[in-house]
């Protein structure tokens, strides 16, 4: 590691002022759980980092906005994530899947800007977020901007963030709180990040799905809804957790057709496809439980 | 060392056998306990390596310009600088085969090529990243059973050490990759095999792994007017010092080795590693130098060898074991380390720990193409005991024979004879099974799961012989006051040997174990030994240790006597020495050394009547759960049962027996060092190699050190450090054929090869 510029600015516009759209050399540094990785094996060489923490007093707030949507903010960290009482009351599948993201240290720094910018596609939160519905905020030198979590990440570790954007936070619409459920799987240690994601949000009323979000993440590039299992669940009546044997199949069929597995150290491509088609009834039947 | 117990607490008390805590506990939680790590020292120069990016090539030039170019980089040495004060650059216990840095070819991914010097430790790593060099790629071998007849030759020429008279006949051998070829014949193994009821042949295969130990391998060297000294996270600072000696052409005592706790070891830290880098470099340079490798560059510098077994038994029609034959093929890496001594030394026991008429063995250790193999916690035990164990209840569960039953039918008893000639003595195997058994209810009805969830269990027992013939010293120093000293080399990286010497000490004395100091290794003032591996030291030491306090006590009740006193411990030879100097002044010193007892093995049939001077015996009971949909197994209970002997420290031989399990469980579930078809590691960080979590341990485990007495150890005991990773890769695989039918060959078991396992049982095979 050779030295570099390390600025650590107050305000938004300050920051946006010292990040630069030309320099992959520049960027901003959250948590820095990622980068410090990225720079220890020499990936990433840093000429000036733009450090985000100085800004937590604005950036770093979990509130409801004006229409009670659940606003986490870029620099919040996982561990004010897990310890919120208002996301434990709006997206309880945050609060009930943080224990399992990475471990304590890591999540007493890493932040929610760092979790969706990094797009390593081995992590939780995104697809998470993607089954919520949730907008990504952000700043950067025209103004401000919107875009929903699955079009913010683009493909393996690449965004449509431009390289002087900010992150300043997530929007989950309170319309969007539906029986919601993660299901993290490991193929390594327990602890690991995911081989597998499945979230599922289901807009249920009295026995019936009348909308569906299905999103599989960690074993594709990018977080992926699957729009057939979204159909098939649409309209599908259950009682207590079960739903008819038709529809699950249906849904399960449409994980291992419509999405692109991919083949890593964490399992081939066929067996991750077989997870995916186990791991989404359990997540349905965890998301019915409630 | 415990200043709160009184001195006058009585004699006689036992110490032998008192779960002592562990001396250096508080220091270590309280994060003041000495590691190298942490030593600074004024006018240090760090150094930080150029690592080679093929596997196997002729350097054609080396580019350090750029480097040396460098605000503030002191120097950049290549192997050729080296020369200049080691003319024989050649460095190894078993082959003098390993540059300090690489000269004229590199032979592994991850090598040495070049290193750069400069006070400040991230421009040092910086520059080292500038360095390139040329190469004319070679081709390569990277599979242990290929390179062994392969016509692409990792070393030109073999050139063993002095040390092993076993490796004398491969001096200057030529076009070959096989470092040791050790064998067995015993009885007619084809006569056997011809009459037997039932054949079985199968083929198991280990993985590469690595020690990971928290503090990775750290070497500081300072020259001083005409000797150096090396503080370095070591297990064998005596071997240090000799080694050292012997490349600079010095007499062995201008080299001073010493070391600190160690961060763990594993046997990483055996012989020498990084040390005759950090020694050059020192010299070159003029100014102390460390070196501190970081956890990924620990991936380049030993790991435990992936291995081939073929093995084959000839079954009698009444379930006894008549033939076996073993072919165990040790992938060495590049340099051969002390990996003969593991192919030969393990290589003995691959039968198992069965009455075994008519056996061969063929164990050879492989060069190849990949960073080097040597000494592992179980020095290549578990790694055989993951195929005979296996393959062992394969036959029983294919001859519809309990499993147990079967082992039990099989198993040595004292008396009888090890395939290599050796009687066994004081070997509680049968004890072992048994108790396993017990704590499982192997008898009692077993809950076996229902719909995707299946349940299965598995037993597994190995044997280990020590390390034989080798050496251990110790002094033990009285001072005028009666409180005492323990000089010794055995080097406590975990395993609280300190602790256990102590207590020693305090039995002979008749004084508590906490009023005993022992100090750290220090060539300078502590005695040889031969170093701290294969669970060695608490027979070696420990007798050398018995020795020295009872030499010293001799003394002590003779200083007394001549004062007219009886001896009751420290209070009476404070009196004593007063009497006798006028004052409180003197010292007595016991001193106390120990060989064990060794038959070089008859080169003709590979067996000696002595073998080792004792036998060390671990055995697993595991039970767990299979996720038949994806393969996930939850262990649910391990059982470890070892035989000890006597334990000196209770407490310390549990601890031992459950940590040498859970490091088995995770090279068993979840490590691998993998490598492209390049000869490139592709994880070589603990963020995906990985070692196993708090998460993966277990539901339950237990513990237990069968009562027993090692009849030529020191107080009964011996070694303990490694038997508990004997059982618990095969007792794990055996659960998962009960849970589920399937048979897994490689390690590590994971989900997907285990769920792969399951398709194919149903004739779906999974597509790749
Ligand atoms: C050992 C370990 C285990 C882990 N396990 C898991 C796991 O199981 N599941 C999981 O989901 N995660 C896991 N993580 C966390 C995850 O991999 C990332 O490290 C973390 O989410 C990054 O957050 P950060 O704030 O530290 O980002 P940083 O490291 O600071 O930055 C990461 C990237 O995001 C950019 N960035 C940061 N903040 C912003 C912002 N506000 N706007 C724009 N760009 C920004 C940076 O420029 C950089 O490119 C683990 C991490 C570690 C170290």
């Amino acid at each position: 590691m050779i030295p570099f510029e390390l600025l650590e600015p107050r305000t938004l516009p300050e920051a946006l002022g010292m990040l630069a759209d030309d320099d992959t050399a520049v960027r901003p540094i959250g948590g820095g759980t990622a980068l410090m990785l990225m720079m220890k094996a020499s990936v990433f060489v840093p000429r000036r980092l733009v450090s985000l923490r100085g800004l937590g007093e604005a950036l770093g707030r979990i509130e409801l906005d004006a229409e009670g949507a659940l606003c986490l903010g870029g620099t919040a960290t996982l561990a004010a994530l897990e310890a919120s009482d208002l996301v434990r009351a709006h997206a309880p599948v945050i609060t009930r899947a943080l224990p399992h993201l990475s471990n304590v240290r890591v999540r007493h720094v890493a932040t929610v800007g760092g979790a969706l910018a990094h797009a390593d596609p081995h992590m939780d939160l995104p697809t998470i977020l993607a089954a919520l519905d949730a907008r990504v905020r952000i700043a950067g030198p025209a103004g401000h901007r919107t875009l929903p979590v699955d079009e913010l990440i683009t493909g393996y570790y690449e965004t449509a963030l431009a390289r002087n954007e900010i992150i300043t936070g997530v929007t989950i619409p309170a319309a969007s709180a539906g029986k919601a459920a993660y299901i993290k799987c490991t193929t390594r240690a327990a602890d690991d990040w995911p081989a597998l994601g499945v979230a599922v949000n289901l807009a249920c009323s009295a026995g019936r799905i009348d909308a569906a979000r299905v999103v599989i993440g960690a074993a594709t590039d990018k977080p992926t809804r699957v729009s057939g299992a979204e159909a098939a669940l649409r309209g599908a009546t259950f009682s207590g957790s079960t739903l008819d044997h038709a529809v699950t199949e249906a849904v399960r069929d449409a994980v291992a057709r419509e999405v692109a597995y991919t083949s890593d150290a964490q399992g081939s491509a066929a067996y991750k496809r077989q997870l995916a088609r186990v791991h989404i009834v359990r997540t349905l039947t965890a998301a019915l439980e409630g | 060392m415990d200043t709160k117990v009184s001195p006058d607490q009585v004699i006689d008390a036992q110490q032998v056998g008192r779960s002592v805590p562990r001396m250096e506990g508080a220091a270590k939680v309280t994060g003041r306990a000495e590691y190298i790590h942490n030593l600074r020292l004024p006018g240090v120069l760090h150094g930080k390596v150029f690592r080679s990016r093929i596997a196997h090539g002729r350097i054609l030039s080396i580019d350090t310009s750029a480097a040396r170019a460098v605000a503030g980089v002191h120097s950049v040495v290549t192997g050729e600088d080296i020369r200049r004060i080691i003319p024989e650059p050649y460095y190894g216990p078993a082959f003098h085969d390993q540059p300090i840095l690489a000269l004229d070819k590199v032979r592994y991914v991850g090598e040495p090529v070049a290193a750069v010097l400069a006070a400040d430790p991230h421009v040092a790593e910086y520059a080292a990243g500038l360095i390139t060099a040329e190469y004319e790629e070679l081709p390569a071998v990277f599979n242990e059973v290929e390179a062994a007849t392969s016509s692409i030759c990792v070393h030109d020429e073999l050139k063993p050490a002095i040390t092993f008279p076993d490796l004398k006949h491969l001096k200057g051998k030529r076009n070959t990759n096989v470092a040791l070829d050790y064998k067995l014949r015993r009885g007619d193994v084809s006569a056997a095999f011809a009459s037997a009821a039932h054949v079985f042949e199968h083929e198991f295969h280990t993985q590469h792994i690595m020690h990971t130990p928290f503090e990775p391998f750290v070497a500081l060297a300072e020259p001083l007017d005409d000797s150096v000294t090396i503080h370095s996270s070591s297990q064998m600072p005596a071997y240090v010092r000799l080694e050292i000696a012997r490349l600079l052409g010095w007499p062995e005592n201008k080299v001073r080795a010493r070391t600190a706790y160690l961060g763990g070891g594993f046997g990483a830290k055996v012989y020498v590693k990084i040390e005759p880098l950090v020694v050059a470099l020192a010299l070159l340079a003029r100014r102390p130098v460390k070196m501190s490798l970081t956890m990924e560059e620990q991936f380049y510098v030993i790991g435990k060898h992936a291995t081939t077994f073929r093995i084959k038994s000839a079954i009698t029609a009444d379930g006894r074991i008549a033939a076996r034959k073993c072919e165990v093929f040790w992938n060495g890496g590049a340099y051969a380390d002390i990996g003969p001594r593991v192919s030969q030394k393990s290589g003995f026991t691959s039968t198992g720990p069965y009455q075994i008429e008519c056996a061969e063995i063929d164990s050879a250790e492989i060069y190849t193409n990949l960073p080097p193999a040597g000494a592992f916690r179980g020095f290549g035990i578990p790694q055989l005991v993951w195929a005979y164990e296996s393959h062992t209840d394969i036959i029983a569960r294919a001859l519809k024979i309990d499993p147990l039953e079967f082992r039990r039918r099989n198993i040595l008893h004292d008396g009888q004879e090890h395939p290599t000639g050796t009687v066994m003595r004081d070997a509680e195997f049968d004890e072992v099974l048994v108790r396993i058994a017990a704590r499982m209810g192997w008898d009692a009805p077993f809950d076996r799961g229902t719909g995707t969830k299946r349940r299965g269990r598995g037993i597994a027992i190995g044997v280990k012989a020590s390390i034989a013939p080798t050496t251990s010293f110790a002094l033990v120093n009285v001072s005028a006051d009666g409180s005492a000293v323990l000089f010794c080399n055995t080097i406590d990286m975990g395993q609280a040997s300190n602790t256990a010497n102590a207590q020693l000490v305090a039995e002979v004395l008749g004084i508590p174990a906490e009023r005993v100091k022992v100090t750290q290794a220090d060539t300078d003032v502590t005695p040889f030994d031969m170093g701290t591996l294969g669970s060695r030291s608490m027979f070696h030491m420990g007798h050398a240790v018995r020795l020295a306090a009872e030499h010293a006590r001799t003394q002590l009740e003779a200083l007394c006597a001549e004062g007219g006193l009886t001896y009751t411990g420290e209070q009476s030879v404070a009196q004593a020495f007063r009497k006798k100097f006028g004052m409180q002044a003197g010292n007595i010193f016991g001193v106390g050394h120990y060989t064990s007892r060794y038959q070089p093995a008859d080169p003709a049939t590979g067996m000696s009547k002595e073998v080792t001077p004792f036998w060390m015996i671990g055995g697993t009971g595991i039970e767990l759960e299979v996720d038949t949909e994806t393969g996930h197994v939850t262990i649910l209970r391990m059982v470890n049962v070892v035989d000890a002997g006597r334990a000196i420290n209770p407490r310390v031989v549990e601890t031992q027996i459950s940590g040498a399990a859970l490091m088995q469980l995770g090279q068993t579930m979840t490590e691998e060092m993998v490598f492209s078809s390049a000869g490139e590691l592709t994880n070589p960080s603990l963020a995906y190699y990985k070692i196993p979590g708090i998460h993966d341990m277990p539901a339950t485990i237990e513990n237990e050190a069968v009562e027993a007495e090692t009849r030529n150890g020191p107080f009964g005991s011996k070694g303990v450090g490694e038997s508990g990773t004997f059982g618990v890769s095969p007792a794990i695989a055996n659960a998962i054929d009960d849970a589920v039918g399937v048979r897994l060959y490689s390690l590590p078991l994971t989900p997907e090869s285990i769920y792969r396992a399951i398709c194919a049982a149903r004739g779906e095979p999974l597509e790749d």
